[in-house]
């Protein structure tokens, strides 16, 4: 018998009955359709998440907390290491940071701030693509860079801290700080030197030159000072201990280690060569990109949950599929024995009725996956709105909620039509049992 | 053609525990020659059909072998055995069996179907036979509208489409009246006269059983008569 004509068949069945084909279509689509736009929040938020990593500019940086110096303990990173970094292949830049160790203070005419103060390499910024908000990197020795929120929190000196009023950025409100233009602007650096047990405040000029973008994290606030290096020597030599320790310099320990070390690696792709090698050198190393392996195991293992729990449905419908097969199969009891005993083979009927199933789960699925896309359509459109009116909160761009990869359809494919078939497995092996006499006395 | 030897067949009768067996057929050997019509005589509840059933595949023998067409068919499994009646066999049935959600076209065409004939050759195959059986005017007529006589012309006309070598007809004329009866034998000897068909013929009618070049008799299972009819 040729599949064509089984098809023909299984079509004159399926109109005999339309109104529980219907039912068992529809019952099967919608476990289809709840299997997929359930998993699909899972692999929405997922995608949000990993684009959200990818794009941000932090994705290629790696930083080098220090290296393993033999016993088990860190090392701040040397010039020595650093010329190391830069030398391996896949490294953009590799920028780095002294800490001053100990509070400063910057000055200008009625105007104050107290700020952390930062020794940086500013050429392997400009190589990292670090870009400014405006004016130029420092160049000369008293030339400084600023953080973006330094301006906005430089307070005058005359109004009392405590009852200074914020805006609703969070920012102080103009009348309390610095508006005038804060480049070129000249301070004084305060900062202080032990002598013989006495703490002597000391004083330096430094002029700014740049004002650093705002940080990537909205969170974070950034309103230190990045001097150049001859700028820390300079103060090194006033206070004479490293990085400026607040000690006398007879008890001073030597430090001259770098406190943050950020490795920019060409790309993407670079990143795990680079982390590679950096590990294996004995460096401690993070990046956004080794939590990537943890969030793409939590979401796997959320989207398999998700699938289970949509097979559960699926198996529900089954059910359905199976009583409406079993129905079939006794209605057509007298035809199918007929068919038996003019000729037709018992692998044909049970693969009539196998087809049948398949094809009410094949049409139930076809549906399924369209309401499906309907719908992930509607929560992407809808969700975002409904929670930005309820929550009055701006939600970021580009966040996915349901998201239906092509893999999903075909997993809930072929999970509905394995289920199918499984129901339909019964009724079709015992459409080939059925006695041609029984049948033909019209006793099943 | 039908070679049956030392053919036995028991039928289990009951609940489980408190089965009881029952002797249908008792040893019967018998041989069907090519192109004769074979007809079959004897009491109701003497085994007529059961022997029938038994050269259908529809019931497999307790005991002994069928030989048809030189091939050992009671050793058949389903799947060979319902090939081979589709090539081999026709069938033709007191109560018709004819499919009520097909037409009378579609019902004919059902075994050129399932031996999965091509749409062409099966639509000029149906209709040339169902001139033969002159319904060349009920093609879309399903079985409920049509009389009896016309029914038992598509069964017919079905179990000859595919112009088997062998045709098994139970009671065949048990729905008929005498005219239409006389029609449908004229046909049965026409077929196996023009075609050489050969035909085993169940009834209980003597004009039916004269049409046969022989008769046999079975009485309580056992083959009281195998000869030519007299
Ligand atoms: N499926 C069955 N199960 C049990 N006993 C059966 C079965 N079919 C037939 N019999 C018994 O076998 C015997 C022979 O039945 P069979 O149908 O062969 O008779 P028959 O000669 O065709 O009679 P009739 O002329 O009335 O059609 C009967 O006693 C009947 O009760
Ligand atoms: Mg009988």
């Amino acid at each position: 018998m040729k599949l064509k004509d089984q098809f023909r068949f299984i079509r004159q069945n399926m109109k005999k009955n339309k109104m529980r084909v219907f039912m068992t279509i529809l019952a099967s689509a919608m476990s289809v359709a709840f299997l997929i736009v359930l998993a699909s929040v899972a692999f929405g938020l997922h995608d949000t998440v990993i684009k959200d990593t990818i794009e941000s500019p932090e994705v290629t940086q790696i930083e080098v907390a220090g290296k393993d110096a033999g016993n088990g303990n860190a090392e701040s990173l040397t010039n020595q290491n650093i010329t190391e970094i830069e030398a391996l292949e896949g490294v953009n830049a590799v920028t780095r940071a002294k800490q001053v160790k100990q509070e400063t203070r910057y000055v200008t005419d009625g105007y104050e701030i107290y700020s952390q103060t930062f020794q940086s390499h500013f050429p392997s910024m400009k190589n990292a693509g670090i870009e400014l908000k405006e004016g130029s990197f420092p160049e000369t020795k008293d030339e400084v860079a600023v953080g973006y929120h330094f301006a906005l929190n430089l307070m005058k000196d005359d109004v009392d801290p405590e009852e200074v009023e914020y805006g609703e950025d969070g920012q102080l409100l103009p009348e309390y700080r610095f508006t005038g233009d804060i480049i070129g602007q000249t301070f004084d650096l305060e900062f202080k030197r032990m002598e013989d047990g006495e703490e002597i405040t000391e004083t330096v000029p430094v002029t700014v030159t740049g004002v650093l973008e705002q940080p990537g994290r909205e969170w974070y606030w950034d309103q230190n000072v990045y001097i150049t290096d001859e700028k820390l020597a300079e103060l090194e030599g006033i206070t004479g201990t490293s990085k400026a320790m607040l000690t006398d310099p007879g008890e001073a320990e030597e430090d001259t280690g770098y406190d943050t070390a950020t490795v920019y690696a060409d790309d993407l792709e670079a990143v795990k060569s680079v982390m590679t090698s950096l590990e294996d050198q004995g460096y401690y190393v993070y990046s956004i990109v080794s939590e990537m392996g943890q969030i793409n195991t939590l979401f796997n293992i959320a989207k398999a949950g998700l699938i289970f729990i949509g097979t559960i449905a699926i198996l529900i419908a089954s059910i359905g599929i199976f009583n409406t097969m079993t129905m079939a199969v006794t209605e057509r009891a007298p035809d199918i024995g007929i068919m038996k005993a003019i000729g037709a083979s018992p692998k044909v009927i049970k693969r009539i009725f196998l087809l049948e199933s398949t094809y009410i789960g094949l049409i139930g699925a076809i549906i399924g996956i369209a309401v499906s896309y309907i719908i992930s359509i509607g929560v992407n459109l809808a969700l975002p709105m409904i929670l930005e009116t309820v929550f009055e909160e701006e939600l970021p761009a580009g966040l996915q909620f349901s998201s239906i990869p092509f893999t999903l359809v075909l997993i809930a494919v072929v999970i509905c039509l394995g289920v199918t078939m499984l129901s339909g497995l019964r009724p079709a092996k015992r459409a080939t049992e059925i006695d041609v006499l029984k049948a033909m006395r019209r006793e099943v | 053609m039908i070679e049956i030897n030392q053919l036995s067949h028991q039928f289990v009768l009951g609940k489980k525990g408190q089965q009881s067996r029952l002797d249908v057929l008792k040893n019967i050997s018998l041989h069907v020659a090519q192109g004769g019509i074979v007809s079959i005589v004897g009491r109701s509840g003497s085994g007529k059909s059961t022997l029938l059933n038994l050269i259908s595949g529809f019931i497999r023998p307790t005991e002994g072998e069928i030989v048809i067409l030189d091939e050992k068919v009671s050793e058949f499994t389903e799947e060979e055995f319902a090939e081979f009646r589709l090539k081999n066999m026709g069938f033709i049935f007191q109560s018709f069996q004819l499919i009520p959600s097909m037409t009378a076209y579609e019902n004919i065409e059902l075994p050129l179907i399932l031996k999965g004939m091509s749409e062409q050759a099966r639509k000029q195959m149906t209709l040339e036979m169902m001139k033969t059986v002159g319904l060349e005017n009920f093609k879309d007529h399903y079985p409920s509208e049509l009389s009896g006589g016309q029914q038992q012309r598509v069964s017919i006309a079905r179990a000859l489409v595919l112009e088997p070598p062998l045709i098994l007809a139970d009671e065949p004329t048990g729905s008929l009246d005498s005219e239409t009866e006389a029609d449908l034998l004229a046909f049965i000897k026409k077929l196996n006269k023009e075609r050489g068909i050969t035909f085993v013929i169940i009834t209980h009618d003597d004009e039916v059983a004269k049409i046969g070049d022989r008769t046999i008799e079975i009485a309580d299972g056992e083959l009281v008569r195998n000869g030519v009819f007299a």
